[in-house]
């Protein structure tokens, strides 16, 4: 896919780009937008949040980086461990919710594909 | 020389060209050499990716970072794993959208312009030459550990670095990306099980990861290097001292009373060249008045730096050409998601694994050398190696003999092939691609096109080739403790700071204009760069710790300066410049809409083709 392969417009004063049989309008994209930066930039919020929590606690706190002399301090355990269990169920939350908004909006965007094509046709 | 090892080796090598030969027959057009023809799954996408990803780095630096400095080594395995997320949060699907063939392509047509696409071109191939030379580095050193000899009158470590890049050369020109991405899965999971074997027989073996950890950590971290007689007994003006002092100190305490002797019959030999094996005290960098122990932070960063890791490493993934070139592979943009969430899987269980080998390092090597049977392939000091890179392939040996260094050596070249070809690829489509196919022949044939492709890879590789061999002359290895890891560090903070802004800027400011994107990747690109050439020549002991450029000088990771410089440039600019593109609005719709996902789901070319298909 290249941008040769799509086709751009505009129908009764609204921009589309068109990739094979269907369409995206500018509103359409800006409301797809608008969900998916909500979404990303909450989950990118909690992932910085927590992992700039960790050299945080590093630089500041005795308990988290010497712990209780039995090896394991809270900082080696988090850092060696306990951090990928927090990526895997980010990420496959966020995977799913990715998923379930795609399914939303692309339902939302063939309503507007529906619409515009029908204002086409009552235009020709 | 171990003889099972160099079998494994030579059958991981011949299965390597057989997969690309085989494959070859797949290649025929551009978007196959480059993108597997874009049809790869899930799994198979994230298998390869791992593969890509996992460098000699992980495989062999981040065992050797843990082994020599605990937990700051560590960090290197979470902040490696930790990138993904930003990966998959603000890039994959917006990447795989757009469509196209490269990071340069991206740029080209989010800012529309060709000067964007060839300073792009540059950033890409600069990156990509300095995530190349740890790999060469890694390939030299392990060769140096499995073989023992050189080949056709070089020494071992050039005959490594030369072997590994004619094999390479050879399977990625042959095979393509579909080649490379066979051999890709492959390779992964035979580094990941090296990487399974190697705690499996360490726990078979009675390992107590917990009690090994509090045992090391008792007391505090000591440092091995080798040195010359000549900087060993230089003494520092404003001390008084010089560092056979302290080394005096600490060996005439710990070590063996053989290598203090060796030492000093070094000394009173009066050869100032003359290299010694040395046991020196560490220091704490983070908690100054705390001891440096293995199970605390502060042996390799200050506060700083503590910081300026994490962001290295989460962030510089996110730029990485090879990684995400990748994503161009995958059939849509909810695959590219769950490409990556398996990635994170399989990276994850990998880098959980990495602190019990380097742990179970210190522990059975330590007593080997008291027992007198430490593998002679490395040097010690104070039951220490002298260079940590050589703790997975010594800890094999001692663990499970020749069987088991065979398969942790071919696991090493393993993840050097995966993300050398990787590298290749990518470096290669910034030069057949974006630079021949746009500007220098945009009418050639499609096997024209290929074989620009195939002759880019050659030339990166003879490029790659130079850099390998060039780098112990510039003493790098002595300077830094895990040279390999630290290289790899370099490359992220250059990828984190030229790539992640624009890409980010590009994807979800739509007002970010393209002399802003293009400020933006010269300031991050040359400032991270600056930034690095300061450090080593601080390390090498050419720039002073005074005034700002001694300030520079210190920062081992630039990202916490660099990323937001180039971030806050692109901003700055594009709001003084103010000429975004004319089809703006088009762009915009291509970056974020859903019309080729929804035509390709009405279609099914949503799924999987199958690697195995030519178009």
């Amino acid at each position: 896919m290249t941008s040769q392969d799509y086709e751009s417009g505009t129908i009764n004063g609204v921009k589309y780009v068109k990739y094979g049989d269907h369409i995206d309008t500018v509103e359409t994209v800006d409301a797809v937008f608008h969900e998916q930066r909500k979404l990303s930039f909450a989950y990118g919020f909690v992932f910085f949040a927590v992992t700039l929590a960790i050299p945080a606690l590093t630089v500041t706190s005795e308990w988290w980086y010497a712990g209780t002399g039995k090896g394991f301090t809270p900082n080696w355990m988090v850092v060696s461990l306990l951090y990928y269990v927090f990526l895997w169920v980010m990420a496959w939350m966020y995977s799913k919710q990715a998923d379930s908004l795609d399914e939303r909006l692309n339902k939302m965007a063939d309503k507007a594909e529906a619409d515009l094509t029908a204002r086409e046709g009552a235009q020709a | 020389m171990n003889v099972l090892a160099i079998v494994l080796v030579v059958v991981l090598v011949a299965f390597t060209i057989g997969l690309s030969i085989f494959s070859r027959r797949f290649t025929r057009t551009t978007a196959d050499f480059y993108l597997a023809g874009r049809k790869v799954g899930s799994f198979a996408n994230a298998s390869a990716i791992s593969g890509d990803y996992l460098s000699a780095a992980s495989f062999l630096g981040v065992a050797g970072a843990i082994y020599a400095s605990g937990l700051d080594g560590v960090w290197f395995a979470a902040g490696f794993a930790g990138g993904f997320m930003v990966v998959i949060i603000f890039i994959a699907s917006a990447l795989r959208r757009f469509g196209e063939y490269t990071i340069p392509d991206f740029a080209f047509g989010r800012f529309g312009s060709h000067r964007i696409r060839l300073v792009a071109v540059l950033c890409v191939l600069i990156t990509c030459f300095f995530y190349m030379a740890p790999q060469m580095f890694g390939s030299g050193t392990t060769w140096r550990v499995l073989v023992g000899q050189g080949i056709f009158g070089m020494d071992p470590y050039n005959s490594g670095v030369v072997v590994v890049t004619v094999v390479m050369m050879f399977y990625v020109a042959m095979g393509g990306m579909k080649g490379t991405t066979l051999n890709q899965i492959f390779q992964f999971w035979w580094l990941w099980f090296a990487m399974f074997l190697v705690v499996a027989f360490a726990f078979g073996g009675g390992f107590n990861y917990q009690d090994a950890l509090k045992r090391a950590s008792g007391s505090p971290i000591i440092n091995t290097k080798k040195m010359t007689v000549g900087e060993l007994t230089k003494v520092n003006p404003a001390t008084g001292k010089a560092p056979i002092d302290s080394a005096r100190k600490i060996m005439a305490e710990h070590s063996d009373p053989a290598d203090l002797a060796k030492v000093e019959a070094a000394i009173a030999a009066g050869d100032p060249a003359a290299k010694v094996n040395v046991a020196l005290p560490s220091k704490n960098k983070l908690h100054e008045t705390r001891e440096m122990l293995l199970n605390e932070p502060g042996h390799r960063y200050n506060a700083f730096d503590q910081f300026s890791m994490v962001l290295a490493l989460v962030l510089g993934t996110a730029g990485l050409p090879h990684i995400l070139n990748r994503y161009y592979t995958n059939p849509s943009g909810s695959a590219a998601r769950r490409s990556t969430f398996w990635v994170l899987v399989f990276i994850g269980t990998f880098y959980i694994m990495t602190p019990i080998a380097g742990i179970a390092g210190l522990h059975a090597i330590k007593a080997a050398v008291a027992a007198g049977n430490a593998p002679a392939t490395a040097d010690y000091v104070n039951g220490l190696l002298i260079r940590p890179d050589a703790v997975m392939p010594t800890l094999g040996r001692l663990l499970g003999g020749e069987f088991l260094m065979g398969v942790v050596a071919a696991g090493a070249f393993a993840a050097m092939f995966s993300t050398i070809g990787g590298l290749l690829i990518a470096a290669s489509a910034s030069i057949g691609h974006d630079v021949y196919e746009k500007y220098i022949n945009p009418g050639a044939s499609e096997a024209k096109k290929v074989f620009v492709g195939k002759t880019s890879v050659i030339i990166i590789s003879l490029i790659s080739l130079l850099i390998g061999l060039g780098i112990p002359y510039l003493g790098l290895d002595q300077a830094y403790p895990a040279l390999i890891a630290m290289m790899v560090t370099w490359a992220f903070s250059v990828s984190a700071s030229a790539f992640v802004p624009m890409l980010l800027a590009g994807i979800w400011w739509k007002g970010a204009t393209e002399r802003g994107a293009i400020a933006g990747m010269v300031v991050g690109l040359t400032s991270s760069i600056s930034v690095i050439v300061l450090n080593i020549l601080q390390q090498l002991g050419h720039v002073g710790k005074e005034g700002l450029v001694g300030f520079l000088g210190s920062l081992t990771f630039p990202v916490l300066f660099t990323f937001p410089l180039g971030l806050l440039t692109i901003i700055v600019v594009s709001k003084l410049d103010g000429q975004l593109p004319k089809n703006v609005d088009e762009i915009w719709m291509r970056i974020h809409g859903t019309a080729h996902e929804r035509y390709e789901r009405d279609h099914g070319l949503d799924k999987v083709g199958g690697l195995l298909k030519s178009k």
